[in-house]
């Protein structure tokens, strides 16, 4: 399975968000492979504490697999190469959990139709290891999102399943500019399209997280005055009228993630220990991490709309 | 002079097992050159053997910059119909001048390397071996990568692999060696990655001996990760079963260790059953794979005689497997 | 000590050829030479003699009494056609006569894209090794321009670079393995204008070379097998089969090397086949039969292919 993890903005929290569903997957004991597609700034190393992989790595990364510069791309093992004690020991019955960095001071390069050759060479190879390969994409209308719509589209891959996940926070920007990748001009449908993917398939491998979102119950509105929660409440119900709108409504919604200080802080892997040991973390996080790891397996959140 | 090569060895993507016919078409990678077959004892296929032209820094621990200029060679091997292997090797020798020939004085050599300057042999083997060797070095892993993927991406084949595994490398550098050095040694280093020493005269025809040891390494790394991954003890005894499955499916039958090395490695093969004992401990993990099953099939016989005197039955006995969900 | 147990499949078997001492190509012409009449003719096949001549008497200098020598004429049918066999066959061998010249052997220009059933075009292609510029480590794929091939590298991409990377300025082509200063030469070896593949000149001339070193296996069998003519010649040209034994008593028609008599204009096309032949790896198995036969018959013998191809410019 090939989940692509987008969203149109900058600062969603696509990566953190997608890097700790990979983590969760491999907790539950699928084999994962996490791939670094973020061209114009690989540094998702960073969120696995991967210090030698931070800003992507010098011994051929995806840039230069892409390019044609190297043909064993330079893999990071997280259970033992993290610098982050905790993520260091594989549970018992946990699965791989490989990062495949991008190249460091790599940039945006076209996705040419020999990069898209490369592309499905590598989801080829990559599928006789692994369950799930999560891909990070660049922000917006991008070469690298592309490039995988390019590479999908092709026979060779045409029974690997994937979906696409799309990432934006729960404002009236990021609800219209999170819609507008997906549905409008030169917007992933589009270009789908344009590469020969069926449309209405491809809208059906489609779903929105909606992150760093404030629930109704949540505690920091315990601090609110009431004319501050009765606006809030009225903001909350015209941006689901706004999402409705926009197709960014509830039944495209795969998940959401509640806002977490750790996350906004310091993008990290949240592990048990952040939750029930040193406190710094909500376990509802995890928990969403978790409900949205097996709905991406789950064939019901992904019948048509 | 010494020998260097690596063998990349994986699950050939194809569900079922294929078949002579098809391995012949498949390794049917230089047009008018067939592929070479046997069937017994095990059904095996070798491609025609290619070269590719390389003109660059060679591996060393010294730091010392020694460039080497020729051709490696490279063929592919189908065992059992199921496992792939891709073998790629070169001949390191005394260059016989000091700068660059002519492509077709290489050419005249396949499979040779001529070193500029004087050779360092001891250090290259060493550089060989390291874990990382520098970006501009001779890569045979690329050249290998490169083969594995040809084969991988034949239309004959289709596409699908009956379990997930990991791709094991097995380098190795054969040459005459420091004097006093032990005829073979074996390391299993980080992540996929195996190195041999060999020490003893050079010959190509060792290429059989490494490949055929990078396949029961691989048959072990396999199925010690298929175990691994049942949870035996924590699981219910059909999901263990289901998971230990493809192990019985498609790997207990491949296990012969020598049956394709030369008589003149034999004793190399010897060596390792003493230590650290290949066969030892793929008997002890076949054995632990049957017992299990038998658990299973205990239990579901328990729970059918349950259920026929009305009792309900403990336990998970749903016919769940633990397979890919590698399905839309 | 023999094995007790074989499997016909798991040998491998390469048929040996008949070998010469020397092949020598009795020139080349275009289709025009022959438009231009039987004179035309015996005027080019009188500038071959002399040198053909010198190379038969020097030959017979080093192996007195034994030297195995076998003549030939490659006609061009690929590019463009002219006449009929039956005209324009007799009309090559009388020339040739009236020199004092015999073609022992006459082949058509196709046999070398396409010989019977043999794609032997495809067959050269695959066993093309490109020479590595230094640098290269295996890492990436050779550097190969579709349908070309070239004895350096080529000047810098300019296309795909990477976002705020920076842009190559100019650089010259150069020779891998060059004296000081660079020849750099780059060879078209097809192109395909309609769809179909045209092999270029240089890549059936580089072809040719090999079946007249007998250096080419189609499945360990020798191909370009010599058949006798018929009573008469064909009408058309594909009726012609790729490779005649026109003379009866003719010695072997692949040699240990050759010589090609040519008109200076080819000197560029034979650039070219040198380019090509340096980057052709044979059979390991066929060129150890090749090199052992020499041995054995004590005569002089280069390990590198493009040293047992050589010329007479005229």
């Amino acid at each position: 399975m090939l989940v692509f993890a987008i969203s149109d903005k900058g600062g969603t929290g696509r990566s953190v968000t997608s890097t700790n569903i990979a983590f969760r997957r491999a907790l539950q004991g699928d084999d994962v492979c996490y791939l670094d597609f973020d061209f114009g700034s690989p540094t998702v190393g960073a969120i696995f504490g991967v210090r030698s992989a931070e800003r992507g790595t010098e011994r051929g990364g995806m840039h230069s697999y892409l390019q044609e510069k190297t043909e064993d791309p330079y893999r990071v093992d997280i259970w033992t190469d993290s610098d982050r004690s905790a993520l260091r020991s594989r549970p018992p019955g946990a699965g791989q959990l490989i990062l495949l960095p991008g190249d460091s001071s790599g940039g945006e390069f076209p996705a040419s139709p020999r990069a898209v050759d490369r592309c499905v060479r590598l989801f080829s190879r990559l599928r006789e290891e692994f369950d799930l390969c999560m891909v990070d994409l660049s922000a917006g209308r991008s070469y690298a999102a592309d490039m995988v719509l390019a590479a999908t589209a092709r026979a060779e891959l045409s029974d690997v399943p994937f979906r696409w996940l799309v990432f934006h926070r729960w404002t009236r920007q990021h609800i219209i500019a999170a819609a507008g990748l997906v549905f409008e001009r030169r917007g992933l449908l589009d270009v789908g399209a344009a590469h020969g993917h069926d449309k209405t398939a491809l809208a059906e491998r489609i779903r929105f997280v909606r992150t760093a979102v404030v629930e109704a119950n949540a505690p920091e509105r315990s601090a609110l005055r009431s004319t501050q929660l009765a606006w809030l409440d009225e903001c909350d119900r015209d941006l689901h009228e706004l999402a409705r709108r926009h197709g960014v409504g509830r039944t495209a919604m795969l998940g959401k993630v509640p806002l977490d200080p750790v996350l906004q802080w310091r993008e990290q892997i949240l592990v048990d220990e952040d939750v029930y040991a040193s406190q710094i973390a909500n376990e509802s996080t995890i928990r969403a991490f978790d409900h949205i790891a097996t709905k991406i397996f789950d064939a019901r959140a992904w019948e048509g709309l | 002079m010494l020998i260097m090569g690596e063998v990349q060895t994986g699950l050939l993507r194809n569900l079922g097992e294929l078949g002579e016919p098809k391995c012949r078409e498949v390794l049917g990678l230089v047009s008018g050159e067939e592929p070479r077959t046997s069937m017994r004892p095990l059904p095996y296929a070798i491609s025609p053997e290619q070269f590719t032209g390389v003109d660059c820094r060679l591996p060393g621990v010294s730091g010392a910059r020694i460039r080497g200029t020729g051709t490696v060679a490279q063929h592919a091997v189908i065992v059992g119909g199921r496992v792939l292997q891709a073998s790629a090797y070169a001949t390191v020798v005394a260059g016989a001048a000091d700068h660059r020939l002519p492509w077709s004085h290489y050419l005249a050599r396949p499979g040779d390397i001529e070193v500029h300057g004087r050779p360092r042999w001891a250090d290259m083997a060493e550089g060989f071996m390291a874990a990382e060797m520098p970006m501009d070095a001779l890569n045979l892993s690329a050249i290998g990568g490169r083969l594995m993927a040809a084969v991988q991406e034949s239309p004959h084949l289709d596409g699908k692999t009956p379990f997930k595994s990991t791709r094991t490398h097995l380098r190795w550098v054969l040459w005459r060696g420091e004097a006093g050095a032990p005829p073979l040694l074996l390391t299993l280093g980080k992540g996929s990655l195996r190195t041999l020493r060999l020490t003893g005269e050079p010959a190509t025809d060792v290429t059989a001996f490494c490949e055929d040891l990078a396949l029961h390494d691989w048959l072990l790394t396999t199925i010690q990760a298929i175990i691994q991954r049942a949870l035996i003890g924590t699981a219910a005894p059909s999901q263990i079963a289901a998971r230990l499955a493809p192990a019985i499916d498609h790997l207990m039958h491949l296990w012969m260790p020598g049956a394709r090395v030369p008589d003149s490695y034999q004793h190399l093969w010897k060596e390792l059953e003493r230590r650290p004992g290949f066969s030892r401990q793929w008997a002890s993990s076949v054995t632990r794979i049957r017992d299990q099953i038998a658990v299973n099939t205990l239990s579901l016989l328990s729970a059918a005689v349950m259920t026929e005197s009305g009792h309900e039955p403990d336990g998970d006995i749903s016919p769940h497997r633990g397979a890919s969900q590698d399905d839309p | 000590m023999t094995a007790p147990f074989a499997e016909d499949t798991a040998e491998r078997r390469v048929e040996a050829t008949p070998l010469s001492h020397v092949s020598i190509e009795l020139g080349h012409l275009y289709m025009e030479d022959y438009a231009e009449g039987r004179d035309h003719l015996r005027e080019r096949f009188r500038q071959v003699a002399p040198w053909a001549r010198t190379v038969r008497e020097s030959l017979s200098e080093t192996l007195p009494g034994r030297a195995r020598i076998s003549t030939c004429f490659l006609i061009d049918d690929y590019f463009s056609r002219f006449g009929s066999p039956a005209e324009v066959v007799p009309m090559v061998t009388e020339a040739a006569a009236e020199s004092g010249l015999v073609v022992d052997y006459l082949a058509r220009e196709s046999g070398c894209a396409r010989f019977g059933p043999v794609d032997l075009a495809t067959l050269v292609l695959d066993r093309i090794v490109v020479d590595p510029a230094p640098g290269a480590n295996g890492s990436r794929p050779p550097l190969t321009e579709t349908g070309w091939l070239c004895n350096g590298q080529r000047g810098p991409e300019t296309a795909h670079v990477e976002a705020m990377g920076a842009q190559p300025g100019w650089r010259p082509p150069v020779q891998n393995a060059k004296r000081r200063h660079s020849i750099f030469v780059d060879v078209e070896l097809w192109d395909a204008p309609g769809g179909e593949r045209v092999w270029s000149c240089p890549f059936l001339a580089a072809v040719w070379q090999l079946l007249r070193l007998g250096l080419l296996r189609y499945h360990g069998k020798a191909v370009a097998v010599p058949e006798e003519p018929g009573e008469t010649f064909p009408a058309e040209w594909d009726a012609l089969p790729p490779l005649l034994k026109l003379n009866p008593r003719a010695a072997p028609f692949a040699a240990y090397r050759t010589v090609s008599v040519l008109s200076s204009r080819f000197l560029p096309v034979e650039l070219a086949v040198r380019t090509i032949l340096g980057q052709v790896a044979v059979d390991l198995e066929v060129l150890r039969q090749v090199t052992e036969r020499a041995r054995a018959e004590g005569v002089p013998f280069e390990d590198e292919l493009v040293d047992r191809v050589s010329y007479v410019f005229t």
